[in-house]
Parts: structure tokens; C-alpha cells; sequence
């Protein structure tokens, strides 16, 4: 749910990588409204975005962790 | 707020009932916000309800498209109350209000600021939290008392979206009009098996208690008899009248015995009711004492007399009517005297051959309520399980959408049979026969966003599902 412009802004941070992200999401303990806050200071995202990201790194946690 | 250190930080966290994940660089801003948010919430002197209150109240506010998101974890987290609430932040779009600036700039001074939002968010609370109690209704209520538990574990900051879990709540509307109908036709039933059931006791009761006290009987038959053959003055003939009567209440009396030992299982092995005159005559002699004169008397008296006697006098010819005593032929009891068994088993004879046809229609109503409920309970499974199939095809043929966008697939459609194939297990095709066709007409005449075309997939035609719908703005559920 991230798209071009945020995936570019994300890779200047370090998080090149979505494996890289999911890291993040974990260190976060998998706390999704944290998640949000920091994918929205990160790399701007909106609400929309960043609920489908979180959204989907959550159900891929809970599918395969 | 002076604790910058990170082990500070984390023991403020870990006070306040929260346990964060490690603090490093790319976390720690988070982590400082959240500690201003769990500040914020327990200084007003914890008021949980006034923080609930605030949370609900703005959740409609802040939380335009924000927490429907959420839907989908209500779903598999719904026994979970911890899955509920707190999951959208104050700080999405839509809201604009000045909580939005207090998380802005929580980063400095969050510990000053708090205290003020907190109290803008109390006002709030008083005045939105009372609509959102009223549009809530009972369901959202019911979902926010559980809250409590939640603020204690995590003191999330997070808003309820109320709308979200109205939505996702399960419809229990039952079916009004055929639990209606339903309703009111066990009503009727009951309401005639009771009537059906008064009725047969009455009949029960009258039958027993015996007749003779609903019709009019002649009274003065027990006077004391006289000897006044002879004279013909006025005190004569009333005393002749008076022995007449006794003769005939021996007379009545004698006949109704008979013609009750008849009814009830005949123990002289009469041949009818009707006993003859000259048997009946020899009776009444001997128990009164009287002469032929007398019973002659007595019968000419009935023959006279347009009253209801309770004895009927039969001539040779059983259909015509007498006109003189001489016609007579035998004498009958129109009351016969029955034992208190025998009149109760002919009660229930005569009630049951009575009611019999009633009885019956009665039971085949009742039979056909229980068969139509049956039935009404069973369209409404397959239609649940018609939607709950049309539902999982939907996500199918989206995510296949999805997918091909993502050049994952070769065409953008997906065949019918594949979708079934991969939804239903081999052993349960022919089971869910049925339901399939009933999803695959409602997809077919309901669904816009589905299209059923004839295409060539993998060399062979057949009937496909194409998603019309171009991505974001595809979810139904938004």
C-alpha cells in the first residue's frame, strides 16, 4: 500500500527493503497504531496508506509467525 | 519532559502500564509520543469514563475513514476485547481539531501541553459523548462498558470507531414477516386447542349430570294417595289427580330404570327400550297397589296432557302416533337412569364423536405449523450460506484482480469453475450444489463489479468472472 513516493522516501531512510520495514514492525511489538505513527513521520504517509501497510505486515505476522 | 535517556523513557512507559519494544534511534520518537499520550490520559485523576467518553465522543469525529480498517480485524479478533478500540490514532486525517496540534507538538513539551488538551478533549467528551451514547445504541454500549479493561492494560490513546463495530456487529434482525405469520398462527392453534378442550369438558359435564334437570318436568308426583274411588267433589278429583300422579311416577320411574339397564349394558337382555304395556301395568300394580282403572287413567292423562312427561307411548306401528289408550302397545322412557360409569363413558363417547372432525383438523394444523417451520428455518440456512459463499467469491475474483495488476497473472479473469473448484472442497461439490448456482445467479444479477463473460482460457471456452472495478476503491466494506 506504500506506492513509488514513499517507497523512495523510505529507502533514503535505510528502509530499502519491505523485509527491512517488517523489522520495524516487529521491534515496534507489532503495535499497529505506533506502526502508523511512525510510518507518518517517517516517510509522510497518509492514513489510507499507512493503514494498508500496517494492515499487511499484521495479517503477514499472523500468518507466518 | 526531562526523561531522555532511554531507560528512562522505557521505566515511564512500563510505570504507566505499558510495555514498548526496544528504544532505538528510529523508535524513540514514537515511543516519547506515547508516553505524552499515556500521560494526557491518567492525569485527569484517571477518569476512566470521562477518558472513554472523550475517546468515543471524538472517535465519529476524528475518524472519518480511519478506523474502518479495523473491520476486518473485528472479525477474527472479536471474542478478543483486546482487539477492540485503541486502534486508530487521534492523529489521522479528518480531524483537524486541536488534538492535532497537540500531538504535533508533543514532541517538546508534551507534559505541558496535556493537561490542557486533556481538559479541550474533556468539553468534548460532555458534549459529543452523550450523542455518541444515544447514536451508538445498545450494541456499541454494551462494547464500550468492556473498554474499561482495555484503557487499564495498554491506556491506548486510540479512539473507538463507533462506526465500525455498528457495522460489523451481526445482524440478528430475524425475518419479520415470516416470524410474524409464524407467531401468530401458534397463537391461533393454541388458543383453539384450549377452546376444543372447554368444550369437550362442558359436553362431559352435562352429559354426566343427566339431562332431566334442563327440561321441565311435571312436579307433585310424590303426594300421599287416598282412597276416593267413589266420589266425584273437588277435593276427590284432586286426590284422584294426585293418585294418577303417583301412578305415573312409579310408571316414569320403572320405565327410565328399564331404559337405562338397556343403554348400559342391558343386563335382562331386553330387546328395546320400549316395555309393554301389560308388563308395565303388572309393575306399577304391584308397587302401587292400584287398579287397572288407575294406570288406565294414568295413560289417558298422558294422552291428554301436551306436556313433556318424559314418557313416550308407543302403538304397534312404531312411527305413527297414538290417539287412544287402547292403541297402546308399549311405553318408553324419553330419561332413561344411568349409573354414574355409564353415563360418563357415553359423555365421552358422544363428546369425542362430537368434536372428532374438529379434533382432527386440529391436529393437521398443528402438523402443518411444525412442517412450515422447519421449512422457514432451513431457507433461511441455505440463504446464509448463499451469501456467505457470494462473499468468498467476491474476495477471490478481487484478489485474482489484484494479482494480475501486479503482473502476476496472465488474465485479468478467472473462471468459474476454478473459483468453485478452489472454494469447495471434492467431497462437498455435490452438497453445495445448490448454494453454488444460487451464488453464481446473485453474482450474475446483483454484483456490478463482477462481470460473467465467455472466454478462452488456456485453449478452452468457458464462462469467466472479470472484476470491473479499477483498485482503491474496490473494498465494499469502506
Amino acid at each position: 500500500g506504500t506506492g513509488d513516493v514513499l517507497g523512495r522516501k523510505l529507502e533514503e531512510k535505510g528502509f530499502d527493503k519491505a523485509y527491512v520495514v517488517l523489522g520495524q514492525f516487529l521491534v515496534l511489538r507489532k503495535d499497529e497504531e505506533l506502526f502508523r505513527e511512525w510510518l507518518k513521520e517517517t516517510c509522510g504517509a497518509n492514513a489510507k496508506q499507512s493503514r494498508d501497510c500496517s494492515g499487511c505486515l499484521r495479517e503477514w505476522c499472523d500468518a507466518f509467525l | 519532559m526531562a526523561d531522555l535517556t532511554d531507560a528512562e523513557l522505557r521505566k515511564e512507559l512500563l510505570a504507566l502500564g505499558y510495555r514498548p519494544g526496544p528504544i532505538t534511534a528510529t523508535t524513540r520518537k514514537v515511543y516519547v509520543k506515547k508516553l505524552g499520550c499515556l500521560r494526557a490520559e491518567w492525569s485527569p485523576s484517571a477518569e476512566r469514563d470521562g477518558g472513554l467518553g472523550s475517546r468515543a465522543g471524538s472517535g465519529p469525529l476524528l475518524d472519518g475513514v480511519g478506523g474502518l480498517s479495523s473491520t476486518p480485524y473485528w472479525g477474527s479478533s472479536a471474542g478478543r476485547s483486546a482487539g477492540l478500540g485503541s486502534k486508530a490514532l487521534p492523529s489521522e486525517e479528518g480531524g483537524g481539531l486541536k488534538s492535532r496540534n497537540h500531538w504535533g507538538s508533543s514532541g517538546g513539551a508534551a507534559g505541558g501541553l496535556s493537561p490542557r488538551a486533556s481538559r479541550g478533549k474533556e468539553d468534548l467528551a460532555s458534549s459529543v459523548g452523550k450523542e455518541a451514547e444515544r447514536d451508538g445504541g445498545s450494541r456499541a454500549g454494551g462494547l464500550i462498558r468492556r473498554f474499561p479493561w482495555r484503557a487499564a492494560s495498554d491506556g491506548g490513546c486510540g479512539v473507538t470507531p463507533r462506526s465500525a463495530l455498528l457495522r460489523s456487529a451481526p445482524r440478528q434482525q430475524p425475518e419479520g414477516k415470516g416470524k410474524g405469520l409464524e407467531y401468530c398462527l401458534s397463537q391461533f392453534l393454541c388458543l383453539a386447542s384450549v377452546v376444543l378442550l372447554l368444550i369437550f369438558v362442558s359436553i362431559l359435564a352435562v352429559k354426566m349430570v343427566g339431562s332431566g334437570w334442563l327440561d321441565r318436568r311435571e312436579d307433585g308426583f310424590n303426594l300421599l294417595p287416598v282412597d276416593c274411588d267413589q266420589s266425584s267433589d273437588d277435593f276427590c278429583q284432586a286426590k284422584q289427580k294426585d293418585m294418577t300422579m303417583n301412578v305415573l311416577h312409579e310408571l316414569y320411574n320403572y320405565l327410565s330404570v328399564q331404559a337405562g339397564n338397556f343403554e348400559c349394558g342391558n343386563p335382562e337382555n331386553l330387546k328395546s327400550k320400549c316395555i309393554w304395556v301389560s308388563e308395565a301395568q303388572d309393575h306399577v300394580m304391584n308397587v302401587t297397589g292400584s287398579s287397572p282403572q288407575k294406570f288406565e287413567a294414568a295413560l289417558h292423562w298422558i294422552l291428554n296432557s301436551n306436556k313433556d312427561l318424559g314418557i313416550w307411548l308407543k302403538g304397534r306401528d312404531l312411527s305413527q302416533s297414538v290417539s287412544s289408550v287402547k292403541d297402546v302397545f308399549c311405553l318408553e322412557s324419553a330419561h332413561p337412569q344411568m349409573g354414574l360409569g355409564c353415563r360418563f363413558r357415553r359423555a365421552m363417547v358422544t363428546a369425542i364423536t362430537n368434536l372428532f372432525l374438529f379434533f382432527w383438523s386440529l391436529i393437521t394444523l398443528w402438523g402443518i405449523l411444525i412442517f412450515l417451520r422447519y421449512r422457514w428455518r432451513k431457507m433461511e440456512e441455505e440463504e446464509q450460506a448463499m451469501y456467505e459463499m457470494v462473499k468468498k467469491i467476491i474476495a477471490v475474483v478481487q484478489d485474482h484482480y489484484r494479482e494480475w495488476e501486479r503482473n502476476l497473472e496472465r488474465y485479468p479473469y478467472v473462471g468459474i469453475f476454478h473459483v468453485r473448484d478452489s472454494l469447495i472442497p471434492p467431497q462437498s461439490r455435490k452438497r453445495m450444489k445448490r448454494v453454488w448456482e444460487r451464488a453464481v445467479d446473485f453474482l450474475a444479477s446483483n454484483e456490478s463489479r463482477i462481470q460473467t463473460e465467455s472466454h478462452r482460457v488456456a485453449g478452452e471456452d468457458m464462462l469467466v468472472w472479470r472484476w470491473t472495478q479499477p483498485s482503491y476503491l474496490s473494498d465494499s466494506e469502506h
